[in-house]
């Protein structure tokens, strides 16, 4: 059973190519542009990873993170974003963030931290 | 002609003016001056004929020759001093005069010669006599006649003088009139024009008096060329100052387009490593799909690059006819990312069927973006921006109503908010973003108001005047 992954990511190259590169790595993954249709989502269905981006329209990746904890305390959510002010970072950290990448992203760190989100 | 030289010019003519006039004054009483001394004259030869007359009579009377020899004695110094007398007696006299005081003269000297004769005889033939009476009789008749007749004259002359002297004093105070009446209506007119070009830098209306073309003849010319210098160097100033105010927008724009070029940027890497790290499993279709994919990321990178440059360039005002909803539309990009990062949600609300208006759409969008910038720093944890364009019925003017739901502004300041260099941002702000928005605005015969409460937030208005169309048509 491979393990679901949720991106939630306003711009759709970031969505198709993560789904790209993580389903090459065996694992399912679902894409959102839209932050509230994901979170509707995330609602019905447990996820094993949420990746998001941090800033969005509508609903922000702080907001998800909160309720992804709420709802899911064992999924993990890694932020991506092209903002990586000081104070967002803080939030995020004592939202239990499990991992955090600044645009433009790495790949091969965001698939080893992927890795290790799910192993753990 | 300067100013100076009209009134030195007035002057004179007014001067030539009275010395003409002071010149016949001087020649009339010179002329009754001469007359009276005739007069004198004519009156002393009266009183001595009279005498002569006495003299004569006595004879007639009394055959008293020594009578007749004190008539010679008189007649002859009569004579004498007329002659003697003549050349300023002669001048004074009046035409029909002039004739017969030479006939006075020698029948004066025919009288004494007649007298003489008379005594000479001892025993007068009496057709002598008879002569000698009749000769006297001439004299004295002649003389009383050009006495009465000079009299008469001198009143004419002196009546004369009087009508000319009015005369003279009428027609300079006519011309003084009509002169002084030019000169002030030239005055005024070019008063009136320095007033209203003072009334247009006032209005902001700097380019209209700057370029009114002006060489100066006097010295209120030179003062209307000083004004539209003025006008020209402040333009410049102005230029400058929106140059300075966009730049200080410009400071707050790059850190929200620094931002967007991250997206694409970020999309760019993406695909790239993507490419990379799956070359060998990606179909042609995907691989051709990647590049499409790079070039309209690159595209847009490019894109948000030129709408920042072409904001921070140095334009000189160019009017034309545009829809201001496009330039909302277009200011809204601009600031898109600082919304976006700022977490403000924008409410565009568009009238349809807007008529156009005649701006510098550039100035306008500096206005524009200076006061979404305003909102959103206004609203430092997020909250909505409300843009509406309309117009209302009847109305000449396109409104931009720009309300955000910030802080708001205290009431001791709203009414500084325009002043240059006031700034409630400290080092922040220069104060200058309002104050050049409203230059803009006055530039484009608009206004811009402000309404505020603290903790509600603010609403600014701006209109600009629409362009006239035909509907009816």
């Amino acid at each position: 059973m491979p393990q679901k992954i949720v991106v939630i990511d306003d711009e759709k190259i970031v969505c198709d190519m993560a789904k790209k590169i993580l389903e090459n790595e065996g694992y399912e993954v679902e894409t959102f542009m839209n932050s509230q249709l994901a979170l509707e989502r995330i609602r019905q269905q447990r996820f094993d990873l949420v990746i998001t981006d941090l800033k969005m329209e509508n609903i922000s990746g702080m907001d998800i993170l909160r309720e992804v904890n709420h709802l899911y305390p064992q999924t993990k959510v890694i932020m991506l974003t092209a903002y990586a002010t000081l104070d967002a970072t803080i939030e995020a950290i004592r939202e239990r963030i499990y991992d955090f990448f600044p645009k433009p992203v790495k790949i091969d760190e965001l698939k080893k931290s992927v890795k290790k989100a799910l192993e753990s | 002609m300067t100013i100076r030289k009209r009134i030195i010019i007035a002057a004179l003519v007014q001067a030539l003016l009275i010395c003409i006039i002071c010149f016949f004054a001087y020649i009339s009483f010179k002329a009754v001056l001469t007359k009276l001394r005739t007069i004198e004259v004519i009156d002393d030869l009266n009183i001595s004929l009279l005498e002569m007359r006495k003299a004569e009579k006595n004879y007639f009377l009394y055959k008293d020759l020594e009578a007749l020899k004190e008539l010679i004695k008189l007649g002859q110094e009569r004579y004498e001093l007329l002659k003697s007398t003549r050349y300023y007696v002669e001048p004074g006299l009046h035409d029909w005069a002039k004739k017969n005081y030479k006939v006075l003269l020698s029948t004066l000297k025919k009288y004494i010669e007649l007298a003489q004769l008379v005594v000479n005889s001892r025993e007068a033939p009496p057709h002598l006599e008879d002569e000698l009476r009749n000769l006297g009789h001439q004299l004295t008749t002649f003389s009383e006649t050009l006495l009465r007749k000079e009299r008469e004259n001198v009143n004419v002359i002196i009546n004369q003088n009087i009508k000319r002297l009015i005369g003279s004093l009428v027609v300079i105070l006519l011309i003084q009139l009509v002169l002084w009446q030019y000169f002030f209506r030239f005055i005024i007119q070019e008063i009136g024009i320095m007033g209203q070009l003072i009334k247009m830098v006032a209005e902001g209306q700097l380019h209209e008096v700057a370029a009114k073309p002006i060489s100066p003849h006097n010295e209120i010319e030179i003062a209307i060329k000083a004004i539209s210098d003025m006008a020209r160097m402040l333009e410049k100033r102005e230029e400058e100052l929106l140059q300075t105010g966009k730049l200080a927008s410009l400071g707050v724009l790059i850190s929200g387009v620094a931002h967007e070029l991250g997206n694409p940027l970020n999309n760019i890497s993406l695909i790239a490593q993507t490419y990379l790290s799956l070359y060998d499993l990606l179909g042609d279709e995907d691989k051709k799909t990647y590049m499409g994919d790079v070039y309209t990321q690159s595209e847009r990178i490019k894109r948000i690059v030129e709408n920042l440059l072409d904001f921070s360039r140095q334009k000189k005002q160019e009017l034309r006819e545009h829809q201001l909803g496009d330039i909302v539309m277009r200011s809204i990009g601009l600031v898109g990312n600082n919304l976006k990062i700022s977490q403000v949600k924008h409410h565009l609300s568009l009238a349809e069927n807007l008529p156009p208006v005649f701006v510098d759409a550039s100035q306008i969008e500096q206005v524009l973006i200076n006061l979404f910038i305003n909102a959103i720093q206004a609203m430092p944890g997020g909250g909505d921006l409300f843009i509406d364009v309309f117009q209302e019925p009847g109305n000449e003017w396109v409104f931009v109503k720009v309300r955000d739901s910030g802080t708001g502004i205290k009431k001791e300041i709203l009414p500084n908010i325009f002043d240059p260099f006031f700034t409630t941002k400290s080092t922040k702000g220069t104060g200058l973003g309002l104050s050049v928005s409203y230059g803009i605005i006055r530039q484009h015969q608009g206004e811009i108001s402000v309404e505020s409460e603290e903790g509600k937030g603010t609403r600014f208005i701006v209109k600009i005047p629409a362009i006239k169309t035909n509907k009816g048509d």
